[in-house]
């Protein structure tokens, strides 16, 4: 009898732990259609009957002002806009499911350059070109950049209406490299000198912070160090480039900047590295420039007025492009919706147009040209300085299950599990049995 | 009209175990010897799934890995919940309030205590136990990227977890443990000591066994708690099985679904032979009660 007893006050406890935990989670995420987005306008033809219009599109900074500015913007009457949050790994994993069959879950989805030529290739996406001649004037859809059109698009058809891109953008102390006489670093050898003053100096002992987590992180790191020498994984034919002297360069230019990051930058992302530089503990970091708004928040950090901001170096002196890359978002149509596509697109398009971009500054870059100049935030100019000087990367299907596939071999190469030359070659092998069996 | 009663209270459960356990498990078994993708039917491809399963080396780690996490976690829960248990049965009024706080570990979702476990182990967030660890020690543990240190984070997690829901059964045993065996047991002249071991262990066998399956269950389906906990879990050997089967079947767009329905089959099995003797046990006794 006493035990019940316990156990029912105990099981009360726990009622009230778990209801306040879920309060909590329900508190953490909310449908978004943020009540400050911006509104614009959305002239769509109303449908008959009632709609239910499904948008899958990751949660960041730099997506939420686009994403929300549709919801709100085109929910009215008979239409619906419904979002749910989810993480960039959660759309990933929901994009190939919904985009298998005859039917989906969804009729709006957020893509990004890197997976647009696979689900082109596949027939999964709709091509918008035909949608972008109809209404490159209501929507003003020829301001949209060239070159982030051509990041969306695969076998010269358009698949992708571009909203925003993001390229790395270095972040360093103004205060620390000012105090020792140093500049911005142009290559990785200047990183490493500076990062050595730093360390000199004894306040830092690990002065660069990069995110080389052992997922995607590596990778585009990888590909953006091959990309600074002017190769990217695979050649404009689709063949493999992981045993050419860039790729070599590449992974000997990353080992040289381990001695000067956290030994557990392996399991470092994006937002570890943020609290890297929020904390002080890193002295200048390469992220995507969609991270650098919150290092610019004095509610984040207390150093939020010391951080500065320049174009990425390259790998070497002689290198033709920045350790950068260039990775476009926007909206596509999956082929199995149910929807009227026309619709759809007229969706799409209102939340890239004119106000929606401007509104999105500094949060993000749009891909509407003219609305980030050097002085609409404090790293437009280091944003602009890279774009120009990232490296166009063929758009290939084999691209995202090569880079899937490599994966664990860059973690090995950089942890010093295996030597470059002998990953080099793995890498070269399993890239081709990827692409020989997709 | 007893039949008609037992229909309509079972049926219900029924459809749902059909639905959500037997129907996902014979699709499991029929793609694990297919080439399958989403939505798309799938090609027979005979043995070839569990060929390059079994002759991936990841899979062998994987299985060491979930293996000793499930031997070490389960013998630690034991001891540690008996303990605990048999404290916490001495406790007076205080003991609903310990219980309700012990549990929290229990009802948070795993991975939001998983990721505040981890920052106590992250100098970026805090790192409670390495600050303190440095001060004694000046040593500073790389818990994310060495093996043996990420290994004890784990399982100290783990522990952390499933801990109040193993003692919070055992402390129930003790509760139903007759006053007169342990009089006898003292009048007897026994030992604390060879009281537990001689009398009131033997008497609760059951509900042990009971904890040992949950906990070996359990432990043997660790997933979601070693994303925040190890990043880099296959470059460390401490990839748990399922990590392995959601990397292979669905991470970053992967459609890998024939080889990861494979890799399930061979972990469903192996959690059957787990738990086989655990299984065995608890059915002779419900045997013999009858």
């Amino acid at each position: 009898m006493r035990f019940h007893k316990h156990l029912r006050t105990g099981a009360a406890a726990l009622a009230v732990v778990a209801s306040l935990a879920g309060v909590t989670a329900c508190g953490a995420g909310s449908r978004s259609g943020a009540q400050d987005a911006t509104a614009v306008a959305c002239d769509y033809t109303m449908p008959t009957a009632d709609t239910t219009v499904n948008v899958l599109a990751y949660n960041s900074s730099a997506i939420d002002p686009f994403t929300n500015t549709m919801v709100k913007s085109c929910t009215r009457e008979k239409v619906t806009l419904k979002h749910d949050p989810i993480d960039f790994g959660g759309q990933v994993t929901k994009t190939t499911a919904t985009l298998a069959g005859g039917s989906g879950s969804y009729d709006i989805l957020e893509t990004y350059g890197f997976v647009v030529p696979g689900f082109a290739a596949k027939g999964n996406i709709e091509p918008l070109d035909d949608y972008v001649a109809k209404y490159a004037d209501k929507y003003k859809l020829n301001a949209l950049s060239k070159q982030m059109r051509s990041s969306m698009s695969y076998d010269g058809k358009l698949y992708g209406l571009p909203m925003q891109a993001q390229m790395y953008v270095l972040a360093y102390r103004k205060d620390v490299f000012d105090s020792l006489g140093l500049k911005p670093p142009t290559t990785f050898a200047e990183m490493i000198d500076a990062a050595k003053a730093i360390q000199a100096k004894g306040e830092i002992k690990y002065p660069i912070a990069l995110p080389l987590n052992a997922t995607a992180d590596i990778t585009t790191n990888y590909q953006a160090a091959m990309n600074s020498n002017g190769k990217d994984f695979l050649d404009s034919s689709g063949k493999p480039q992981f045993a050419s002297d860039e790729s070599r360069k590449a992974l000997e230019g990353m080992k040289s900047l381990l001695p000067y990051m956290d030994p557990q930058v392996t399991t470092f992302d994006q937002p570890k590295v943020q609290q890297q530089m929020f904390n002080g503990t890193a002295a200048m970091a390469i992220m995507f420039s969609g991270r650098m708004n919150d290092l610019t928040l004095p509610a984040n950090t207390k150093l939020a007025d010391k951080f500065a901001f320049a174009a990425p170096p390259a790998v070497e002196g002689s290198a033709p492009y920045l350790y950068s890359r260039l990775s476009v978002d926007g909206w596509s149509i999956p082929k199995n919706t149910k929807l009227d596509k026309d619709l759809l697109f007229q969706m799409m398009a209102a939340s890239v147009s004119e106000d929606a971009s401007k509104a999105s500054v500094p949060a993000a870059y749009p891909a509407r040209e003219g609305m980030v100049s050097d002085d609409s935030s404090k790293y437009a100019a280091a944003a602009n300085a890279t774009i120009g000087k990232s490296m166009p990367t063929p758009g290939s299907p084999s691209a995202a299950p090569v880079t899937n596939a490599i994966r664990p071999i860059v973690v090995q190469v950089i942890t010093g599990q295996l030597d470059i030359e002998a990953g080099m070659q793995q890498m070269q092998s399993i890239a081709e049995k990827t692409i020989a069996g997709s | 009209m007893r039949r008609r009663e037992f229909a309509l209270l079972m049926g219900p459960s029924l459809l749902v175990m059909l639905g959500l356990l037997v129907v996902p498990l014979v699709r499991t078994i029929q793609w694990s010897f297919q080439k399958v993708e989403y939505g798309s039917p799938g090609d027979f491809i005979g043995l070839s799934n569990y060929s390059q399963a079994l002759s991936d080396p990841r899979l062998g780690r994987a299985v060491l890995f979930t293996l000793l996490l499930t031997v070490i976690v389960t013998a630690t829960i034991l001891v540690l919940g008996y303990l605990i248990a048999t404290g916490m049965n001495g406790l007076g009024k205080l003991r609903p309030y310990i219980l309700g706080a012990m549990l929290v570990a229990y009802v948070l979702p795993n991975i939001v205590g998983a990721v505040s476990f981890s920052w106590l182990f992250d100098q970026n967030f805090g790192g409670a136990v390495n600050y303190v660890i440095q001060a004694l020690t000046g040593q500073n543990i790389l818990w994310f990227t060495e093996t043996w240190p990420n290994r004890i984070m784990v399982m100290a997690h783990t522990v952390w977890h499933l801990l109040p829901f193993s003692m919070l059964m055992i402390l129930a045993g003790l509760q139903g443990v007759p006053k007169e065996l342990r009089e006898a047991a003292i009048i007897d002249g026994a030992s604390g000591r060879k009281t537990h071991f001689y009398v009131i262990i033997p008497t609760i066998r059951g509900i042990l066994g009971f904890v040992c399956l949950i906990t070996i269950m359990d432990v043997l389906r660790t997933f979601d708690n070693l994303i925040p906990l190890s990043p880099q879990a296959d470059a460390i050997g401490n990839e748990s099985i399922m990590l392995y089967v959601f990397d292979t079947a669905f991470r970053d767009g992967s459609a890998q679904l024939g080889l990861g329905s494979a890799i399930n089959v061979l972990a469903i099995l192996l959690i059957l032979v787990c738990l086989f003797p655990f299984i065995r046990g608890l059915l002779k006794e419900a045997k013999a009660k009858a």
